[in-house]
């Protein structure tokens, strides 16, 4: 149960999203004041990846151990590290890695808690508002092209860090989702994936959706055609968004259970689950936005 | 014109300014709404209100007379229940716009949303774009104009009002059809969108309810008398309960309805005892004055608390499954009595308000006699999510019941069966749910109490998400607790028994440390002071009554409140049943068993050694079988159950 919102500038040109999104965010924070998250992209560097994972902040030497056993990992499984650091709870990496990255990111997750993996992508989330994590983690002065945002009241599972959003699609570099709704199918489309040997970090139904999709990119679809075949095979309410380091995208069920509202100009698009986010981009001014229609679904990409 | 600038005022402080302003008659503007939600909500005086800009959810929601512009666009839920006035919205319209409404005129220049109209019951919602997804769902009255497209299944499970369109009807939903449009129909239509300078199209298509699901095809029939023991399936195998159950469905084809509560044994309150001997509890007179009682129920976050001379309530029962006078009687005892009265689904009776001393008015998702009026002269307010007896499910009110008098106060068809909605068109999770709670405090200015009906269920997240959504209290349901009328098989088969209930629902706040955020009322077949004081024990704040306190007022136990002809003129909204009821003598009979609830609760607090019944804990409990124990974590200690309060010990 939650809040969603996402913003894609066009062009290539680095924007103020991280600024962007906490705007948007803490214009519907009362849909879910328990946790706050963003994917965040930023254009890429060839060849590295970025990695971010869970530490647990209570214990100072057990901090330094998991991140000596995740640099130590990292290197075991061919990554060579180039930056690290450490930023709120978060331990955060670029490594140099021309290996099988599902592979890598299949061990690094039975090593530590991956937050997310990416050549462009970041996530950061944490319990607590857009504001709260802002501190912590420093959001505001994140520049990049495009990027999702969530609010979320932990209805079915516990208010933790890594049960927050957005979900990062195990195993799948550069995708991210937030959703809004519960998908009913879950444990089915689960198996289903499962019997494929997709790993799940959590029982969460929009990690479900990430690697759902990142499944159907990997064999060769396009994100609108990824995006068609979900509206089919998710069963039950949802409105959600969607991330690639090139494009952006949303789908929407056919019960228009979960709202979802979108702007659209020459600089850039914005859907959010309710108007008052996209207004926090444009103070004072009255928006020509669209709903968009039950079990429908688009994209947008970076080129345009 | 006063201007109201959003980018200055909160919401809250512009709709309070607003109300003054209404007052004075004077016609407002508000500048810079961003898309805020509930401006204007709780509006009652026939002024101007211009919104130069896109509104948020619920604009002009719980309102009466003024008339609304809103420049731009406006999220889910436009004129929620509004009475009269008008909404005028120069842009595109989120879903559910002109919700529940009662008698005004919503106009949506743009597009709308899906499931417009969801329960209108009267007015005008007129769209000069298209529809979306269900338009006129579940619609009971007035009339939506829709000039461009019908969207997927209009007129979902409309049951009764008109739905014009002039553009394609793309598809017809269950139970709608379409029909001849009448001349006058059609210069009515041209009247209104003249005055709402529109253009008017050639022509329409009308939708109507297609009637083949508002009733049942064979009505209920009544069933044998049978004695509750019997009926409780527990005195043989192909017993009478079990015989009457095929023979009905042989007449009707399906399951069946009946009213009461469960009657399969649960595990229950009974199954828990008292550590101390108790046999020897109130053998002091002056218990009552001694043992302090008196409970605030509602003011943990600043509204005006419920005051309660004693840790009790009327459970929340409605006026259509009971019979007015019934309503009335239940009033007066508890107001005798010093506590509160629910209204239940189907609205707020002036006799009924009257005579209670506070009165809890309950919203359900039919909004079926729910409205501005009667939300002001409530002590507190209550969204109904669902019920004990048949959790997820609507309440069922058989034909017989839905009377000309009782359809006008819940604004529906005379004569249908009613099944009333299941869900609430505007609350579909808990984020939605939060902004309909704080709908509800724009409303009444953040002074009454906002609490929550729960049936047990899924108690453990429910819970959780009721505490995090802001309500003052809880009121949790259990699978013992009655109905007026629901499928005999739900009521047998499902939910969780009351006793589970409240410790899941204890153990989940403990787990957020929220048990200081919520207060906790138990209800779902408590039939004394033994049982309160054993859940006051296990944790609840208080605890609420229905059946028992109907039984103290004339009930006879003979499981037909789904009928409509009570003998007792309780169940029933046939004028000759109900003048065989005597309200003043009924509240006499309510009033006196609460006072031995009353007693009770004294007597076994004092026994267990308190002076205060906030000083009673678990500690003083046992459990008296290993289910019990299993389920409450309490130790078990079978003794005999005479001197602990099982049965005997302690009852006046």
């Amino acid at each position: 149960m939650c809040g969603i919102a996402g913003v894609m500038y066009r062009g290539n040109q680095a924007f103020d999203t991280g600024d962007a999104l906490i705007r948007m965010l803490d214009g519907c924070q009362h849909r879910g004041p328990d946790s706050t998250g963003f994917a965040l992209y930023a254009p890429e560097a060839t060849g590295r990846l970025k990695l971010r994972f869970f530490i647990d902040p209570q214990n100072t030497t057990d901090r330094d151990s998991a991140i000596a056993a995740i640099r130590a990992r990292l290197v075991d499984l061919g990554a060579k590290i180039e930056e690290e650091a450490e930023a709120g709870d978060n331990y955060r990496v670029t490594v140099h890695f021309d290996g099988d990255v599902q592979k890598l990111s299949y061990e690094m997750e039975h090593a530590a808690k991956v937050i997310s993996i990416g050549t462009s992508l970041e996530i950061v989330k944490d319990i607590g508002s857009a504001h709260d994590v802002d501190d912590r983690y420093h959001v505001n002065q994140f520049r990049g092209t495009h990027g999702l945002g969530h609010v979320r009241l932990a209805t079915e599972s516990d208010v933790k860090p890594e049960a927050s959003h957005p979900f990062w699609a195990t195993g799948f570099a550069d995708v991210a989702i937030v959703h809004n709704g519960q998908i009913t199918n879950y444990w089915k489309m689960r198996r289903r994936l499962e019997q494929r040997e997709f790993e799940f970090t959590t029982d969460n139904d929009s990690e479900l959706i990430a690697v759902y999709l990142a499944d159907k990119l990997a064999q060769g679809n396009t994100l609108q055609e990824a995006l068609a075949t979900s509206i089919d095979d998710l069963d039950g309410t949802f409105s959600f968004l969607v991330s690639t380091k090139d494009e952006i995208g949303y789908a929407k069920d056919r019960l228009a259970a979960k709202p979802m509202i979108m702007y659209e100009d020459d600089d850039l698009v914005a859907i959010a689950s309710e108007e008052v986010s996209l207004n926090r981009l444009f103070p004072g001014k009255a928006l020509n936005t669209r709903e968009p229609a039950p079990g429908t679904y688009a994209t947008w990409s970076r080129s345009i | 014109m006063v201007a109201l600038d959003l980018a200055q005022l909160s919401v809250r402080e512009a709709n309070a300014q607003l109300r003054k302003l209404g007052e004075a008659g004077e016609d407002v503007e508000i500048l810079n709404p961003d898309a805020r939600h509930h401006i204007g909500v709780g509006l009652t005086a026939p002024i101007r209100v211009t919104v130069k800009g896109s509104a948020g959810y619920f604009c002009a929601g719980l309102t009466d007379q003024a008339h609304f512009t809103v420049t731009h666009n406006v999220g889910w839920g436009v004129g929620d229940n509004m009475y009269s006035g008008s909404v005028v919205v120069g842009g595109n319209a989120g879903a559910i716009p002109g919700v529940a409404i009662r008698g005004a005129e919503i106009v949506i220049k743009g597009n709308m949303g899906s499931r417009a109209g969801q329960v209108m019951k009267a007015g005008t919602l007129c769209c000069v774009g298209n529809a979306n997804f269900m338009a006129g769902y579940m619609m009971y009255g007035g009339r939506i104009l829709i000039l461009g497209d019908s969207g997927e299944r209009v007129g979902e499970d409309m049951s009764g009002g008109e739905i014009f369109i002039a553009g394609n009807v793309q598809d017809l939903g269950s139970d709608a059809m379409l029909t001849d449009i009448a001349s006058e129909e059609v210069d009515s239509i041209r009247e209104f969108l003249d005055r709402y300078e529109i253009a008017a199209p050639k022509s329409f298509s009308k939708v109507v309810n297609a009637g083949k699901k508002l009733r049942y095809g064979t009505p209920e029939r009544p069933m044998r008398s049978i004695p509750f023991n019997s009926f409780s399936g527990l005195s043989s195998y192909w017993n009478p309960k079990i015989q009457e159950d095929i023979a009905v469905k042989s007449q009707s084809g399906r399951y069946r309805i009946r009213g009461y509560g469960g009657a399969r044994p649960l595990p229950h309150l009974s199954d828990i005892g008292f550590r101390k001997d108790l046999s020897g509890a109130g053998a002091e007179r002056n218990v009552i004055e001694k043992v302090r009682m008196a409970t605030e129920i509602g003011g943990i976050n600043g509204a005006r608390p419920l005051k309660l001379s004693m840790p009790v309530m009327i459970a929340p029962m409605s006026y259509g499954a009971l019979s007015r006078s019934t309503k009335y009687a239940i009033a007066l005892g508890s107001a005798m009595s010093g506590i509160a009265e629910n209204t239940g689904e189907g609205g707020m009776s002036d006799a009924q308000r009257d005579a209670a001393g506070q009165l809890i008015f309950q919203c359900l998702g039919g909004r079926l006699g729910w409205n501005i009026h009667d939300m002001r002269r409530a002590d507190a307010l209550e969204i109904y999510i669902s019920q004990g007896a048949k959790p997820g499910l609507g309440g069922q009110l058989m034909a017989k019941k839905v009377t000309p008098e009782l359809a006008k106060i819940r604004g529906i068809p005379a004569g249908i069966d009613l099944r009333s909605p299941s869900r609430h068109p505007d609350i579909l999770g808990a984020d939605d749910l939060v902004i309909k709670v704080e709908e509800f405090r724009e409303a009444t200015g953040y002074q009454l109490p906002v609490s929550v009906k729960l049936g047990a269920g899924r108690i453990r997240d429910d819970i959780k998400i009721a505490s995090k959504d802001g309500f003052d209290f809880v009121e949790l349901d259990g699978m013992q607790g009655s109905t007026g009328a629901g499928s005999a098989e739900v009521i047998d088969n499902v939910g969780i028994p009351t006793l589970p209930a409240i410790i899941e629902a204890l153990e989940a706040l403990e787990e957020i440390g929220a048990r200081d955020k919520i207060q906790l009322v138990l209800m779902g077949g408590l039939r004394d002071g033994v049982d309160a004081v054993k859940a006051l024990c296990l944790g609840a704040d208080a605890v609420a009554f229905g059946t028992s306190v109907i039984v103290a007022g004339g009930c006879i136990s003979c499981m037909q409140c789904h009928v409509g002809q009570c003998v007792t003129g309780i169940a029933t909204q046939d004028p000759e049943h109900e003048k065989r009821y005597k309200p003043e003598v009924e509240a006499n009979n309510i009033h006196r068993f609460l006072e031995s609830v009353r007693w009770q609760i004294a007597a076994l607090t004092d026994g267990l050694g308190y002076d205060d019944v906030r000083k009673l804990s678990r500690d003083d409990l046992v459990a008296l079988t290993p289910e019990a124990a299993d389920i409450t974590g309490l130790p078990y200690e079978p003794r005999d159950q005479a001197s602990y309060g099982r049965e005997a010990g302690a009852r006046s």
